[in-house]
């Protein structure tokens, strides 16, 4: 079942309907580990952006060629590719942001959020859409990246991208490992409240149920199931 | 049956092609990625003699590099070391026997930018000693010179750690007392082993002679809460306290690293024997040199 979205809408869920990291909760490592700064955020942000629109059009290019029995196999051979040659341009060229975010490049091929969209979407449309939805995933991610590292920058530091701002440390506890769980669960629940006031205004009601129609259905899994 | 050919030709085309991919990519990327690496080792160099970028080194400040060969003839060996000649663009290959007496000398036709090349510089130095020798490139020193005085040197060297080399540059004043060293590159264990990078583990070397190195151990004992001060360059302490505390440590043993005692004991090891080998080298090296007044640029 290929998708009817546009381009747009497709962008647009990545970054809100569908936020990989505070709709979906997927790839949270990341999210917490990686987002003491914003700059810090903000580079793996874009090293997964990247990974993710390139593995994204490449499944989908190949999905005819892919035995359905070793597509996971397949996709995390495709994806460790893409996160080999970034890993390479990193250090070639960007020797110092490379020495920040290095280890943690190399740990994208893990990442959910990439092989779920390959499996639940990528697989099954066509390139264009495909490429869409990874630009719209992968911003998504930068995006929840960077407002995780600026909450997280500004009470911790009182800086933010390095720039002093508040001239005082409000919360030193902000830049330790157990506030990213903090800030990630506050911003789920606003973003939650968010769609609530949303649905409320434009449909006048909320239900379990349109929510639930939001999220993906099944994986290529099902679409195979017949011919293995 | 038919079915897992099909999935085995599959992946074995699919990790075919990723491998072409990533081959491609990193014969594009290898040549920035080795730059880099120079770049990062000229830096290193330069902190290690206490030039920043807010302080940069001087014009007077000059970089030499030594390069030693061990030669074979037979079942005799010898060294042979590659030495700059002052105001020209031309090196001599000096040869020496391992008693350290004087066997030959070669005029190689190589200048000083071109000397950094490996492969061009064995080329010529097969050229200069044609078939006599049969030779193998060991290691490089670095001579650095202060308008034209000796001012330090510089020490390239690995030691093997807990589970690979722990590549690390050592600094030497004229009078051989260390003035620190760098980890160029290990694999020691993050949170354990990797303790050798911090300045508390480092800095202990800073200010040790030729003849305390050479009786120098690791030994397990809590590191004194005021000397750690000293090494980690608190800026709580005034000048007088430092040059007391530096005085007070300055014959001590290196306190391990808490649970790395073996990567402690691999850099204090590599740094003394790269120390003691250099002290005998630069010895024999500088006494052939005025025996036989080459005129060399360092």
């Amino acid at each position: 079942m290929a998708t009817t979205k546009t381009s747009y809408q497709l962008v647009l869920d990545g970054i809100l309907d569908q936020n990989p990291i505070f709709r979906l909760a997927l790839s949270m490592c990341p999210a917490v580990a990686m987002t003491t700064t914003v700059m810090n955020g903000l580079l793996l942000g874009i090293a997964v952006f990247f990974v993710q629109v390139a593995s994204s059009c490449t499944v989908s290019v190949v999905k005819n060629f892919i035995h359905p029995r070793i597509r996971i196999p397949t996709y995390v051979l495709i994806i460790a590719t893409w996160v080999s040659v970034i890993d390479m341009v990193l250090a070639a060229y960007f020797p110092a942001a490379y020495a920040q975010v290095g280890i943690f490049v190399k740990l994208i091929v893990a990442f959910a959020i990439i092989t779920m969209r390959l499996e639940m979407f990528a697989c099954k449309n066509t390139v264009g859409a495909s490429f869409w939805d990874g630009f719209g995933m992968g911003l998504g991610f930068v995006v929840g990246m960077v407002i995780i590292g600026i909450i997280r920058e500004l009470g911790g530091m009182g800086t933010v991208f390095g720039i002093n701002i508040l001239d005082s440390q409000p919360l030193l506890f902000f830049v330790l490992p157990s506030a990213g769980f903090f800030v990630v669960g506050l911003l789920m629940g606003f973003f939650n409240y968010l769609e609530a006031i949303y649905n409320r205004r434009k449909l006048g009601i909320i239900t379990y149920e349109s929510n639930k129609s939001n999220l993906p259905g099944g994986g290529c899994a099902e679409q195979h199931s017949s011919g293995v | 049956m038919k079915e897992i050919f099909n999935i085995a030709a599959r992946l074995t085309i699919s990790f075919m092609l990723a491998g072409v991919i990533m081959g491609a990519v990193f014969v594009m990327t290898e040549g920035p990625k080795k730059h880099n690496a120079h770049v990062n080792e000229q830096k290193v160099m330069l902190g290690l003699l206490g030039f920043s970028e807010d302080n940069p080194a001087p014009e007077s400040i000059k970089l030499f590099n030594l390069y030693r060969y061990v030669l074979q003839q037979g079942d005799n060996k010898f060294l042979g070391y590659v030495l700059p000649i002052k105001d020209k663009e031309e090196h001599q290959l000096v040869v020496i026997d391992l008693e350290g007496q004087y066997v030959a000398q070669y005029p190689l036709q190589i200048s000083m930018s071109e000397v950094d090349d490996l492969d061009l510089r064995n080329q010529i130095v097969a050229g200069a000693i044609s078939s006599e020798y049969e030779f193998q490139f060991a290691d490089k020193s670095i001579f650095v010179n202060d308008a034209g005085e000796r001012s330090a040197y510089l020490l390239p060297g690995k030691s093997s750690g807990f589970k690979t080399f722990i590549h690390m540059i050592m600094a030497l004043d004229p009078q051989l007392t260390v003035m620190g060293f760098e980890v160029l590159e290990h694999e020691e264990d993050p949170g354990l082993g990797d303790g050798i990078e911090k300045d508390y583990f480092k800095n202990q070397f800073r200010d040790k002679t030729v003849e305390v190195m050479k009786s120098i151990k690791v030994v397990k004992m809590p590191l004194p809460q005021e000397y750690r001060k000293y090494l980690e360059n608190d800026p709580d302490l005034d000048e007088a306290e430092r040059v007391r505390i530096r005085e007070e440590h300055l014959k001590d043993d290196i306190y391990a690293l808490t649970g790395a005692t073996i990567s402690s004991d691999a850099v204090n090891n590599g740094l003394k024997i790269m120390l003691k080998k250099f002290a005998y080298r630069i010895k024999v090296l500088e006494k052939v040199i005025s025996e036989q007044s080459i005129p060399v640029a360092f």
